[in-house]
């Protein structure tokens, strides 16, 4: 049995097909990315499984349990933590009490929480930002602090919506090193929506790619990046046949 | 123990707001030292029992920016068990006191389940008319006196009866006021650090976030707007005691909620300090502007025409009230 296993998801806003019988499932251990054009339901997948939206129809099961029917904070509680794409963090309260705000789902102890969310901030190397207010930090420290909150809250997989948007090739690589230090070295499972392909292809194991809603391919970054489909689906019809990709 | 620990622990503040709040604190203290107009003693009985609902209030409308402005029905709820129960079975203050918390905090569980599906402007408005409407039943309800109210008759009682309550001088009700004002100050120090605070906050900010924290966002509404109650009601049962005279046009009308909301926005939603700093704007201004312009000049209401003005004032120039101000100075100082 896989870690998390997404079977037939489909979700559907009043006629308009978001999600479309998508299946695919994650290995605990692994890093994957989910790629696809603007409006191709990635966010609405996230949202699916976080259980932020019901679904309209389908199956999530993650470590064995079926978390399809759970409500958003049910399925937080079982270890699937995620970030948002435009939210960044609660702008009037500091980075560190961002952070708690994560750890308070383990404990009930202030003290414990905060040594907690101190023990995460030193280990992403932003502990001398915790008592600034969020709102007053940079963009790219502002992505690291919705990580550190969502790690606050113990994850066994974490679902990241585009944490490198908006940010420049250098802290690009700051971001990518601290994805990479999330998945390797706290062990944490990792899925994320990027944009950034020098990114995205550097660091996953395994890509998945949507396009209006529905799975159109899956597998390492190298063959992804030569997949006439993908291709077609970022750049088009025609620059397919003009430059023979894939034949 | 770690709660009482972070209830006493205020070294998050600045050495000067401790300084002012500690010498502010003493002042209190020994105020009924010193001679005072009977008029000043009510004033700072009224400022006590204020900064009191604005506390409670603080907690689900400040920290949860769950804007409610039915308060006033709790007030009802405290002083009407308290009465009813003193009048008919002659039971204790300290005994109906717990009691009318109970019956609020029930009370606040049947509405706040259903409102807190409202969001905004809506759960506000839907607020108001459970207040409004708990009012009106008390208006026509005979065993509670209905219209007319209940009269608590000191003659029936030995003053200072500090079992029932009772007393004929005000400085004994307002040392016990000042008693629950300064629990309620530690209460809230605790609180705004407490996994339900930090919960609410995030709440506030953004709700989709805070489920994906795991948090049961409705539960943690409801379970705030029971404390909310809680301090209102204790403070209602007081307020039973202290004024003798109840009835529902001055315990649960709108203006009391109103006045609740407004001096918390004032002084500062979502901090400490905000809902005290409120009432002591608030509550000597109303009560001048009542002694002096409403009976002298014959202006009644223009305590109402104030409160519009300061709403609109808060809204225009700083959302987060007085205190919203010091930290913006501050932070501006700082960097």
């Amino acid at each position: 049995m896989a870690f998390l296993e997404v079977h037939d998801l489909t979700k559907n806003f009043g006629g308009l097909m978001a999600n479309d019988n998508i299946s695919f499932t994650l290995e605990q251990g692994e890093l994957v990315g989910l790629i696809g054009p603007n409006g191709a339901g990635k966010t609405t997948l996230f949202n699916c499984i976080s259980g932020l939206y019901p679904i309209t129809s389908g199956q999530i099961v993650f470590a064995g349990e079926d978390i399809t029917k759970l409500k958003a904070h049910e399925v937080a509680q079982r270890g699937l933590a995620r970030t948002f794409q435009v939210y960044v963090a609660a702008g009037d309260l500091t980075v560190i009490e961002n952070v708690m705000v994560g750890c308070f789902m383990r404990t009930h102890l202030r003290s414990r929480a905060r040594a907690r969310a101190t023990e995460i901030l030193e280990d992403l190397n932003i502990d001398d930002l915790s008592d600034y207010l969020v709102n007053e930090l940079p963009v790219a420290a502002q992505k690291l602090v919705t990580m550190a909150t969502a790690i606050g809250s113990d994850p066994k997989l974490l679902l990241l919506d585009e944490v490198a948007a908006g940010l420049n090739p250098n802290e690009i690589e700051g971001i990518m090193a601290s994805i990479r230090h999330v998945h390797d070295d706290m062990g944490i499972t990792v899925m994320l929506i990027e944009h950034v392909m020098e990114l995205v292809m550097k660091i996953s194991d395994r890509v998945i790619v949507l396009d209006y809603g529905e799975k159109i391919a899956e597998g390492d970054p190298e063959a992804i990046s030569k997949d006439p489909r993908v291709i077609k689906a970022y750049l088009g019809e025609r620059y397919v046949q003009e430059h023979g990709v894939g034949q | 123990m770690e709660a009482i620990k972070n209830a006493l622990d205020f070294s998050d503040f600045p050495r000067l707001d401790l300084i002012i709040a500690g010498s502010v604190g003493i002042a209190f203290i020994i105020f009924p030292l010193f001679p005072h107009s009977s008029f000043a003693m009510s004033t700072m009985i009224q400022f006590l029992m204020f900064s009191l609902y604005g506390m409670g209030w603080n907690t689900i409308g400040g920290y949860g920016g769950q804007v409610d402005l039915g308060k006033a029905q709790y007030v009802g709820i405290g002083a009407y068990t308290t009465a009813v129960m003193l009048i008919l079975w002659d039971v204790p203050f300290w005994v109906s006191m717990p009691i009318g918390m109970f019956f609020s905090v029930i009370w606040s569980f049947i509405i706040g389940y259903p409102l807190f599906r409202l969001k905004g402007h809506y759960f506000a408005i839907a607020t108001i008319a459970t207040s409004l409407v708990l009012k009106d039943i008390f208006e026509v309800w005979d065993f509670v006196g209905a219209a007319r109210g209940l009269e608590i008759s000191p003659i029936k009682y030995h003053p200072p009866d500090f079992l029932r309550l009772i007393f004929k001088e005000d400085v004994y009700y307002f040392y016990v006021i000042l008693g629950f004002f300064f629990m309620g100050i530690l209460y809230m120090n605790w609180f705004r650090k407490s996994r339900l605070g930090f919960q609410l906050r995030s709440i506030k900010d953004n709700e989709d976030v805070a489920r994906s924290l795991g948090i049961n966002v409705h539960w943690a509404k409801v379970k705030t707007y029971a404390i909310a109650t809680a301090f209102v009601s204790m403070v209602g049962s007081f307020h039973a005691c202290y004024i003798k005279s109840i009835e529902p046009e001055d315990t649960m009308s709108l203006d009391i909620s109103i006045l609740i909301a407004l001096m918390a926005m004032l002084g500062g939603a979502g901090s400490l300090w905000g809902p005290i700093i409120g009432a002591g704007i608030l509550i000597p201004l109303k009560s001048y502007l009542k002694e002096w312009l409403g009976a002298q000049a014959g202006l009644v209401g223009i305590d109402l025409i104030l409160y519009a003005l300061i709403i609109m004032v808060i809204s225009a120039f700083e959302p987060r009230g007085v205190w919203g101000i010091v930290e913006k100075i501050r932070r501006r100082k700082r960097s």
